[in-house]
């Protein structure tokens, strides 16, 4: 029986991660941690004394709230024997300058704290950890196969926010050989749900409204659903190695179908003039000038994932595609066909 | 010497006594590469061959089974993946014809459209490398229109072409713009059953070209990376490269039909994953566009991998690129089956692999001369 804490609970992923192993018998307890106030939808799972999932407010960024808690009397009775770290990807993330925490982004921070901690604490023997398939460097081409092994992007120009999370990977691929902490680090690129929700893109998850994209480029997008990320860190949980794992769904659509699919407006501007437009978002008040740089603005990507379904024995089980919502719009919808 | 090196020896005797190898005049491929690796390999496998005849048969001592302790997960090697099966002709059913594109092709040619819009997994409109059956068919009448009535194309050797799992077809590669490329993949297509689409990989800097980049994607052409080209393997594809590159692209009038330096990656890969290479040669596409000269500092300063001036290019503006009506000749050799000698582990042994490279050249080239 696993005991587990969840960070991040309080956010869309988070909250289908926690669903899912709440649904697991082989979990024991579930320690959920977030930002803001328990979500609605945690109501019956916190609700009595013997429920399985508590929830704590905790700001992961900072240390001194992240090591009350790792040394809180709360933390050690729970005997939590497994983290699974699910990165802030907040309702901003195409942000060109993610908050900075001491020198760091907020991204950054939380899992360099998170990793310290896990290390520290004797209870804790694995930290399965989400992390975004736009790390690696994307060569020219409209959509290109990348495996685990693929090359990341260590450009110095690369966009703040891919470097936050290509900074998260480093800090989780450094620990994967530890022999005491086994860590499982999944790759995901755009997470889609239900109802056209989208997240971990870099150019249109974030606020609505229009997003530009480069004239003469439609790259491909590697999908997957949030409910297949949830299954993928329930089969990372019970898998036994540590290691580091792409997860995709089946569909990869163009970005201008993406961006239709979830009802996002994008124009095609000239490459030459997308710093020009870059400059223009900023002085209108949109923080953009990330999402204008990226070289995933031009080129696209597909995920190998045959590294998972050999090891943890992940199949994405989910359709994404166009269907009629309640209100009879079109909307991107994810079907299970499990 | 070895045995196999003197039989070599002495078919290379006979052939020059023939006058068969003066076809090819002075041999451009012979690099100073030491003592040749293949005949030593082929000793070594005779002997190792000898010694397990000689050898009393031994029970195999029993391994330990693999375990996600046992070692990291990431030297392992992928499973294989589940090939996307393509019916053959003779299993699709023709819709009626609706639209101007159904008229404009004949039921052969729609009959193989249909065939390859099964590479495309479940209900997506692209396969995982961006191909779309719906712009290839809408493209196809174009190249159809060139392969028949622009370069006349006619091909023979298709039955070497593996109706089933992986190959790698090498070609020579000329003509500034890619149409041999084109030629060549309708003409795979035309002729297998089930249809094959070849994938041809383009360079990097193709995909850096605007719409130029979506369009070789969404008619199966793929960048050339390492992962692309193994996955493409791997899932049992036909595979076209031109190991040339952009070498091949802008050689002069001078050079033509004489292939330039091979670059040795597809070697690796094809023993990797286990497929034959097939040689192809391409006839014509060395005279639809001749190179009079390359001005190579104008390239460098536009960032272009070649700067051309033929006998209408630039003086004749855009319309100078246009290829010349020429008669194109496609001709496939025999199947080089060096994965099923030296197997993948051939492939981590560098010296086999360029050598390998060159005798893959030496089999175009033969095929070349042998067909001009």
């Amino acid at each position: 029986m696993m005991r587990v804490l969840v960070t991040h609970a309080d956010e869309p992923i988070g909250r289908r991660a926690l669903k899912t192993l709440y649904h697991d018998e082989r979990v024991s307890a579930i320690l959920a941690l977030g930002h803001g106030p328990p979500p609605r939808a945690f109501d019956k799972f916190v609700a009595g004394a013997d429920a399985r999932v508590q929830y704590a407010r905790v700001d992961l960024a900072k240390h001194r709230p992240v090591s009350d808690f790792f040394h809180s009397s709360r933390f050690r009775a729970a005997e939590i024997d497994t983290v699974v770290h699910i990165p802030r990807h907040g309702a901003t993330a195409a942000e060109s300058d993610p908050p900075i925490v001491a020198g760091l982004p907020e991204r950054t921070a939380e899992t360099r704290l998170l990793m310290q901690h896990c290390l520290e604490a004797e209870s804790v023997r694995n930290l399965v950890a989400l992390g975004s398939a736009f790390v690696y460097k994307l060569p020219p081409g409209n959509v290109n196969r990348l495996d685990e092994d693929s090359e990341l992007d260590l450009d110095p120009d690369v966009p703040g926010d891919v470097r936050s999370w290509i900074d998260c990977d480093m800090i989780l691929h450094g620990e994967v050989h530890n022999d005491r902490l086994r860590v499982v680090l999944l790759r995901v690129p755009t997470v889609v749900a239900s109802g056209g929700y989208l997240y971990f893109h870099p150019t249109l998850s974030g606020p609505g409204g229009g997003h530009v994209r480069s004239m003469g480029f439609d790259p491909i997008c590697a999908l997957v659903s949030d409910k297949d990320v949830a299954r993928a860190i329930q089969s990372a949980i019970f898998s036994r190695g540590p290691g580091i794992y792409n997860i995709a769904g089946r569909e990869s659509v163009p970005l201008s179908v993406l961006a239709r699919w979830v009802g996002r407006r994008t124009f095609a501007v000239p490459g030459p003039l997308l710093s020009i437009a870059a400059t223009g978002t900023r002085l209108l008040g949109r923080e953009a000038s990330t999402a204008l740089r990226g070289r995933h603005l031009r080129y696209g990507f597909t995920l190998d994932t045959r590294r998972a379904e050999r090891d943890l024995d992940f199949r994405p089980s989910d359709h994404i595609g166009l269907a009629r919502a309640g209100d009879g719009a079109l909307r991107l919808e994810t079907i299970s066909t499990a | 010497m070895s045995t196999e090196s003197r039989d070599l020896a002495r078919v290379a005797e006979v052939l020059v006594e023939a006058g068969e190898a003066l076809a090819l005049g002075r041999d451009p491929f012979e690099e100073p590469i030491g003592e040749d690796p293949l005949a030593q390999r082929l000793d070594a496998l005779e002997r190792l061959d000898r010694r397990f005849r000689a050898a009393p048969r031994r029970p195999e001592p029993l391994r330990p089974v693999a375990s996600a302790e046992s070692g990291s997960s990431l030297r392992r090697a992928p499973a294989r993946r589940q090939r996307t099966q393509v019916p053959a002709l003779a299993e699709i059913e023709l819709p009626k014809p609706s639209g101007l594109l159904d008229h404009l092709l004949p039921d052969e040619s729609r009959r193989v459209l249909m065939a390859l819009s099964h590479m495309v997994e479940g209900e997506g409109p692209y396969d995982r490398f961006g191909f779309s059956p719906d712009v290839t068919k809408a493209a196809f009448p174009f190249f159809q229109a060139l392969y028949r009535a622009w370069f006349r194309v006619k091909s023979h050797g298709h039955a070497n072409i593996p109706g089933s799992g992986p190959a790698v077809l090498v070609s020579n590669h000329a003509g500034l713009l890619p149409f041999d490329a084109a030629m060549s993949i309708v003409d795979i297509a035309l002729h297998t059953d089930p249809p094959r689409l070849a994938r041809a990989v383009v360079d990097r800097w193709a995909g850096t070209l605007p719409w130029v980049n979506v369009f070789y994607a969404r008619v199966g052409q793929v960048i050339g990376t390492r992962e692309n080209f193994a996955d493409l393997l791997d899932e049992g594809q036909i595979v076209l490269v031109y190991p040339e590159g952009i070498e091949g692209v802008r050689k002069t009038i001078a050079q033509r039909y004489r292939l330039q330096h091979f670059r040795v990656g597809f070697v690796e890969h094809a023993l990797r994953a286990g497929s034959p290479i097939v040689p192809m040669a391409v006839l014509g596409s060395d005279d639809q566009m001749p190179v009079l000269y390359d001005v190579k500092p104008l390239a460098r300063q536009l960032g272009l991998p070649v700067a051309p001036i033929t006998p209408t290019f630039p003086w004749l503006g855009p319309l100078g690129l246009l290829p010349y009506p020429v008669s194109y000749r496609i001709v496939y050799g025999e199947p080089l089956r060096f994965h099923e000698r030296f197997g993948p582990e051939g492939a981590d042994d560098a010296r086999l692999v360029r050598y390998l490279a060159n005798q893959v050249r030496r089999a175009v080239q033969l095929l070349i001369d042998r067909n001009r």
